[in-house]
């Protein structure tokens, strides 16, 4: 198990650094000069020295790459200085020479060019709002998603399977933009007044009297057009696996022993039934993840994708990178989550 | 203990109900052996399951009765009826390969079914099963308690269905055709556990074969179905003494036995009279004199085929960056010849490397070293094109008659696209009167050219593969497995052709098969293969009577 888990990790980050390298060498052909955004309209030519420096922009392209990786590696060489100290944060391990160090550090994500904060701290305040609210639209639709299936499958051809599928393929097809405003528009607006939600907001709103007031009410709206299409999926990967399941010779085998449906069901084909579930579970975890931004737009909610489009709109580069880069490892880790999740599922998934 | 009377059993079809079982009567006697055989679609498997009421109710009609003791099991309510499952009945099946669940330990399947019947704790469940494990003889009963299904042989598998079934100590065991997907020595030691347990615990038992060689092995009374009916039902002695019905003569008489050469072997429409006259079928067998005279006339001319120390091994364990440390040896350094007009036959029970063998000899799988001579040209390590001349000439028949024809390809395509390949004729009208003419020596017709696969059974459709190998008028076919999922009635006739077609085209084979009986009425030469080697080799009436090997030994001392 544990070479199983060395081995997935270390193809998760082969991924990783294509990805870094990618996402660098594309943004560094996209049409601006970072030295003059970040110095807004009226830079002087020392400033925009100054920060050329910083970022290294006078120096050829492999080098910029260079020191781009040795900002984001958690293990990597800076100056002794003050500057750099005070800049990285970082934890001397061995001195290299008198000027530079190896040390332990976060990645070093740069800093904004529209408000100069560093942008792992500009994500940092978005992405546990993302993370509240994939998780929950994602419990949401696996839960209600397998439990559905499971109906669907046991009662097939009947009008419950039927209305079940027919759901399925709405939430398959509504596009989330459109589903959000409905959303929206009937449970926060026409019904507000029995549902008590609002069109939009976050999960914390600011209060003139109270500051900051986690409000978990604003959450229930954009988890449910979040969950939709997943729920969906789910339902219907659910029905065919557990239909594919039951048509299966070991459950003859247990109804010849004389179980009863119930245990069938739950302890013999379940199981057997949720391998393809959590390949969708996990991919849409992940993708609900970086994915949520036209549904944090709608809702107005303030999570990574909101941040995303919001320093889109304004070119604002670093803050863009900071966030894909965060979503690819988000991508890496719960692939091999779910890889993990295989082999203990299913005691045939080779560790090997 | 059983009997069925008026029992008929129809499935839901796109087209309305088919009737698969049309009411039969049976009995079964306490502390007997009923044994039903028949071949495909017969309904014997539809019977036997209808007796533990394991059709999906929904899509099946019974009606008539079925009776445990006093009981009338059609009549009870489905609560009451999953009392009697594995408890006073208790059933075993076809696939052990399937028929356990792949993610839950083989003891907590046994145990499970144990707690269902009994009240007593985890810990003496497990205590229970493991005895039972012993029971049936399971090697290392501990540990196979913790296994999942996947790591245990077929034979194991079964084994622990058989322990399964015993678990609630049931009255009647019903097997269905338990060992049919088990290799020969395996099959034995299956039949010799079930006569034990049967008479140990006092059981009855159902058993369901498509093979009287099995059958006759452990039955008292003997049903024959054939489409949905019992044609006849008689003692096991008096059946195989006296057979009645012309169906059953058929049947007895179509299968291979060992010791016994024919020129032809008697099939099903010889014994069936189809236009209400009795046709009179005498076997003519092959005298030693035949055989040898043979032998020495097709040894005479160089060898067609010379494999000399081949091997082919599959990587198993690769390190970290790929480069593989362990290998399964498929075949480990194996050498005969092939002469021309030849039919050599390799014999070996799954795992054993024909098959593998077989495909690298076409170079479907690449063999690892060795070399294979082809009318004394070398094979291996010839580039792609120039291999392609020999593909045309070296063809193979596959086991699976369902799955190695295109399901979205007609048949006449399918025929006519490796001559179009090959270049074979000038255009594609002198090839379709080319596959036309093959169909019908194949015994299709000109009609079925613009079918699909679907619309034949098993015996056609290993027919047009017969057809497709010889499309392309090879001198070397290699038949792998190529009988092994028909019905005996549909193997003769498969059998009889292939002889048919190597007299008139002069072709040479090396025929696969897992079937002791079949190679030795088939084959000149007889090659048995063990763990990627060849334990013996020659004169198949040679290895019959005085095989040298222990291997060769223990699998004649299996066949039944």
């Amino acid at each position: 198990m544990f070479r199983f888990i060395v081995r997935k990790t270390s193809y998760g980050l082969a991924v990783l650094a294509g990805i870094i390298g990618v996402i660098f060498f594309l943004f560094n052909i996209l049409p601006g000069d970072p030295a003059r955004m970040t110095m807004g309209q009226r830079p002087d030519v020392q400033s925009l020295e100054a920060i050329r420096k910083e970022f290294g922009l006078d120096k050829p392209v492999y080098i910029q790459f260079i020191y781009y990786l040795n900002d984001l590696l958690p293990l990597s060489i800076h100056g002794n200085d003050a500057a750099s100290r005070e800049k990285y944060h970082y934890f001397r391990l061995i001195p290299l020479g008198k000027a530079q160090s190896l040390v332990l550090k976060k990645p070093y994500l740069r800093r904004s060019y529209q408000t100069r904060r560093e942008v792992s701290s500009i994500l940092g305040e978005t992405i546990p709002n993302t993370i509240v609210l994939a998780l929950s639209a994602m419990i949401f639709a696996t839960i209600i998603g397998i439990f559905l299936g499971i109906v669907s499958a046991v009662n097939k051809d009947t009008w419950i399977d039927k209305s079940a599928n027919a759901f399925a393929v709405l939430g398959i097809s509504a596009p989330s933009f459109f589903a959000g405003i409905v959303i929206a528009w009937i449970f926060g607006f026409v019904l507000s007044k029995y549902t008590g939600l609002n069109m939009s907001g976050s999960l914390y709103n600011y209060d003139p009297f109270r500051g900051e007031v986690l409000t978990p009410g604003n959450l229930v709206l954009p988890m449910l057009t979040l969950g939709l299409r997943p729920l969906a999926i789910i339902v219907q990967l659910t029905r065919s696996a557990m239909l594919d399941v039951l048509s299966q010779d070991y459950i003859r085998t247990a109804k010849a022993k004389g179980l009863d449906k119930h245990t069938i069901i739950y302890r013999h084909a379940l199981k057997n039934a949720l391998n393809p579930v959590i390949t969708a579970i996990s991919g849409w975890f992940a993708s609900l993840l970086a994915g949520s931004f036209f549904v944090e737009y709608i809702f107005g909610y303030n999570g990574l994708g909101k941040a995303t489009v919001d320093a889109l709109e304004y070119a604002d580069f670093p803050v863009v990178m900071g966030a894909i880069l965060f979503v690819a490892f988000i991508f890496v880790i719960i692939n091999i989550l779910a890889d993990i999740a295989y082999a203990l599922v299913d005691p045939r998934v080779k560790l090997q | 203990m059983i009997s069925a009377e008026n029992l008929a059993i129809s499935f839901r079809t796109e087209t309305g109900w088919a009737e698969v079982v049309q009411g039969i009567s049976f009995t079964l006697q306490p502390g007997n052996v009923l044994g039903i055989v028949g071949e495909s679609g017969s309904g014997k498997s539809v019977a036997a399951l209808s007796i533990m009421r394991l059709h999906d109710p929904s899509a099946t009609r019974i009606t008539g009765s079925i009776r445990f003791h006093d009981t009338d099991l059609m009549a009870i309510p489905e609560k009451e009826m999953r009392r009697y499952r594995g408890k006073g009945i208790a059933m075993i099946f076809q696939e052990p390969m399937t028929s356990l669940n792949p993610v839950l330990t083989c003891g907590f399947q046994v145990a499970e079914a144990i707690r269902l019947h009994r009240k007593i704790s985890v810990a003496e469940a497990r205590e229970k099963t493991i005895s039972l494990f012993n029971e049936v003889q399971l090697p290392r009963p501990e540990k196979i308690f913790d296994s999942y299904p996947h790591e245990l042989s077929g034979g194991q598998k079964q084994r622990v269905m058989i322990a399964m079934a015993l678990s609630g100590d049931p009255e009647v065991l019903i097997a269905d055709e338990p060992t049919t997907a088990l290799d020969v020595t395996v099959q034995h030691f299956i039949l010799q556990l079930l006569l034990k347990i049967k008479s140990d615990r006092n059981m009855s038992m159902i058993f369901i074969s498509h093979d009287l060689g099995v059958i006759r092995k452990i039955a008292d009374h003997v049903l024959v179905m054939h489409k949905g009916n019992i044609v006849e039902s008689n003692t096991l002695d008096a059946l195989f003494a006296h057979p009645q019905h012309p169906y059953t003569k058929g049947l007895l008489a179509s299968r291979p036995v060992m010791g016994q050469k024919l020129k032809v072997l008697p099939m099903m429409s010889d014994f069936i009279d189809i236009n209400g006259e009795k046709p009179a079928f005498v076997p003519v067998k092959l005298t030693d004199r035949e055989l040898d005279s043979r032998l020495e006339t097709l040894h005479r001319a160089p060898p067609l085929l010379q494999v000399r120390n081949l091997k082919t091994w599959y990587p198993v364990k690769e390190g970290f960056f790929g480069k593989p440390k362990e290998f399964v040896k498929a075949v480990d350094d194996v050498s005969f010849d092939v002469y021309p007009g030849e039919i050599v036959g390799l014999v070996g029970e799954s795992g054993c490397g024909k098959t593998t063998l077989g495909r690298s000899i076409a170079r479907l799988i690449e063999p690892t070293s060795g070399s294979i001579l082809f009318k004394g040209k070398e094979l291996l390590g010839l580039p792609a094109t120039e291999m392609r001349k020999y593909r045309r000439n070296i063809q193979i028949i596959f086991q699976d008659p369902f799955s190695a024809l295109n399901p979205v390809t007609t048949i006449g395509e399918s025929l006519l696209e490796p001559m179009r390949v090959h270049q074979l004729f000038v255009n594609d009208n002198q090839r379709r009167e080319q596959v036309i003419s093959l169909l019908e020596r194949v015994n299709l017709s000109a009609d079925h050219f613009n079918r699909y696969p679907h619309e034949f059974s098993g015996g056609q459709r290993q027919r047009i593969g017969i057809a497709r190998a010889l499309a392309l008028r090879p001198e070397f076919i290699i038949c792998d497995e190529s009988v092994s999922a028909l019905d005996v009635s549909v193997q003769a006739q498969v059998l009889n052709l292939l002889q048919e077609l190597q007299r008139e085209f002069k072709l040479t084979y090396i025929f696969i098969s897992h079937d002791l009986s079949v190679i030795y009425h088939l084959a000149d030469r007889m090659i048995v293969m063990n763990k990627g080697k060849i334990e013996e080799s020659g004169d198949p009436r040679q290895i019959l009577y005085h095989p040298k090997e222990a291997y060769t030994k223990k699998l004649i001392g299996s066949i039944v």
